[in-house]
């Protein structure tokens, strides 16, 4: 079987900035309380409305930001005891909880800011039940996660969490690697943009512009 | 390796017997109550930081200023200053060895003793920052030997059991049970170790392409000249110590030369300095935001705090007239925290800069002065310790002194008769 390159292509002229994703992300993953592995980057300011240019020259343009599962992952080569990998059969950079020193050695290497986030004290949660995937691996103090590409979903053929409830329909995924799949069409025939391409880490996220 | 059999090796020791006289009548009463109160007084530090750390551990990291925006503080900082400082002791020690030349009169062993003290504190900073320190056993298990963080981590137990063998056979040799040949080999051994571990601990930094300030191929050698800077600045100061205690004898000629050494190191380093500030801005493009950061944004107190304490130090050791005992030692502690202040700008500048700095959610644990969302963040610096880092950091400060204390008090250390 041929190794695939898992990515996603996100189009950006589609998305509405409604924040959908990460909400998704946030409960699929159980995440703990004040931890977000998808973000939405508002390119106009704090508030999430706020457009950027002058009036009347305003547009809304916002990036949603997570793990960007390089294929030439920043993170990966610096972890001194492998607890971060790349899967050699998805492309998929994981993280290993049981394994994680919680040195931060990732954290500092990797260039896209605050995709890494460490659990700084005991995960706590607002409700007193775990939410999302039963599959899901438990989060623990003092280490390091990430977006996991929904990993315990793609156990079960399923695509990632923010894929299913994207409104805008802007979200995409997909094995880079075969050439009749969406998001190798989409970005064969749409122009898109890879963030920070300069740091050379080859990022599996792809935005359509 | 070549013959070294038939090359003396000049003994540190053997040059200033006049001096040593003067010192041997008050070298008897030594050792005496401010030394059991000072080990008493480190021992209490360090306890009360061990009980810090664990309060760290159970409470959460949470506790400190760390954040996910700017994820290593203190305790790194501290960390690539104490590797820096133990530097000076083992290359004061084991050059004029290794190369045959004259030493630096009997400090030879205390100044080694001093560089183990640091490299024990150095690791320590390591281990109180990492999350879990009980699983530091898979560093062994899983390394990752592609890792920088990992070579630093050989090589710095290399550098401290090298550290021990060589002040070991220092003392045997003065016993006449280690021939000159095999002290001169250890000392050559130790000495490349020590480099490397400058340049290992640079390269934690200087090899990660995501961090403007970092990602520069003159972090090692500038690492290397760091640490001669602040590494002879504290042999100047404990030998100057010691010698007023009545530990050692020391003849002022040597405190001078070793003055003259200072002066070179803090010019090399400066140029340096020089060098990575043209190249970052000269572009005019993503580095001259690090220069305008240090000279005139958040971190400028810090540069020019270096740069000033540098300049201070470099002109007392280079004018003749200056060279008094006091005005050395100040020279000596000057280096010191100059370079500090250069630690703390590599740290912290490399989190003040953020690749994507677009505005985004903000919680409490993004970013330490998250309440003033991300601009207000980043307006001063971006991080500041917080008061229990201070207290861990210190106890791991007084463990080294604890340790050199006790190498003064236990160890024979002192210049032999
Ligand atoms: S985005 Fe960062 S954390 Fe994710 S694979 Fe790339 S370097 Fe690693
Ligand atoms: S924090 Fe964990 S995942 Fe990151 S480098 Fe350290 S051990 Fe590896």
């Amino acid at each position: 079987m041929v190794d695939k390159r898992l990515a996603i292509v996100v189009d950006t002229k589609r998305c509405i900035a409604c924040n959908s994703c990460a909400v998704a992300c946030k409960i699929e993953n159980n995440l703990p309380n004040e931890v977000w592995w998808n973000r939405i980057l508002n390119v106009g300011g704090s508030n999430m409305d706020s457009p950027s240019g002058t009036y009347p020259n305003l547009s809304m343009q916002t990036i949603t930001l997570s793990c960007q599962h390089c294929e030439n992952p920043a993170c990966v080569k610096v972890c001194p005891v492998g607890a971060t990998y790349k899967d050699p059969e998805t492309g998929v950079v994981r993280q290993d909880y049981d394994k994680c020193i919680g040195c931060r050695m990732c954290m500092s290497a990797c260039p896209y800011t605050g995709v890494r986030s460490f659990n700084w004290e005991e995960p706590g949660y607002h409700v007193d039940f775990a939410v999302g995937d039963a599959d899901v691996v438990p989060h623990q103090k003092h280490t390091v996660e990430k977006c996991t590409m929904c990993w315990h979903r793609l156990a079960k053929d399923l695509q990632p969490a923010c894929m299913e409830v994207c409104i805008g329909r802007a979200r995409f995924f997909g094995d880079l690697n075969d050439p009749e799949s969406e998001v190798s069409k989409l970005i064969a025939k749409r122009q898109y943009i890879q963030l920070l391409p300069e740091m050379g880490t080859k990022p599996s996220v792809y935005y359509l512009v | 390796m070549t013959d070294t059999s038939n090359v003396a090796v000049l003994d540190d020791d053997m040059d200033f017997a006049p001096a040593k006289e003067r010192a041997g009548a008050k070298a008897a009463a030594w050792g005496g109550r401010g030394l059991t109160v000072g080990i008493g007084v480190a021992a209490v530090l360090t306890a009360i930081g061990i009980a810090l750390w664990a309060v760290q551990l159970s409470g959460g990291m949470v506790q400190t200023a760390m954040r996910n925006l700017d994820s290593w503080g203190l305790y790194i900082t501290m960390f690539m200053f104490f590797v820096g400082l133990s530097a000076g002791g083992l290359i004061i020690s084991s050059v004029p060895k290794a190369f045959g030349i004259r030493g630096f009169g009997g400090i030879s062993k205390v100044a080694v003793m001093s560089s183990i003290a640091c490299t024990v504190a150095a690791i320590g900073m390591v281990v109180v920052d990492l999350g879990q320190p009980l699983r530091l056993w898979e560093l062994f298990a899983y390394s990752n030997l592609g890792s920088p963080l990992m070579w630093d981590i050989i090589v710095l137990g290399t550098y401290l059991i090298l550290s021990c063998v060589y002040l070991w056979a220092q003392v045997r040799a003065e016993q006449g049970k280690v021939s000159h040949t095999a002290l001169r080999v250890i000392s050559v051994v130790a000495l490349v170790c020590a480099i490397l571990v400058h340049s290992v601990t640079a390269w934690i930094f200087g090899l990660q392409q995501g961090r403007e300030m970092w990602h520069t191929a003159l972090l090692a050698p500038w690492f290397v000249s760091s640490a001669l800077v602040c590494g002879t600045g504290l042999v100047m100061c404990v030998a100057a110590a010691l010698r007023a205690a009545g530990y050692l004898a020391l003849d002022q000629a040597n405190l001078v030369r070793l003055a003259k050494l200072l002066a070179a190191f803090v010019l090399v380093d400066l140029y340096f300095f020089g060098c990575d500030l043209l190249t970052e801005a000269f572009p005019a493009a993503g580095g001259l935001a690090v220069v305008e950061m240090l000279t005139a944004g958040p971190l400028a107190p810090f540069f020019w705090g270096e740069v000033v304490l540098c300049a201070v130090a470099a002109v007392i050791c280079l004018v003749p007239s200056l060279r008094t005992t006091p005005l050395m030692v100040a020279a000596g502690l000057c280096a010191i925290v100059a370079i500090l202040c250069k630690r703390v700008q590599l740290l912290v500048g490399g989190f003040q800069i953020a690749n994507i700095g677009l505005p985004g959610p903000v919680g409490p644990m993004t970013v330490t002065g998250w309440e003033s969302g991300m601009a207000g963040a980043y307006q001063g610096m971006v991080y500041w310790p917080a008061p229990i880092e201070w207290g861990v950091a210190l106890g791991v400060v007084a463990l080294a002194v604890l340790v050199f204390l006790l190498g003064v008090k236990f160890l024979p250390l002192r210049p032999q008769d």
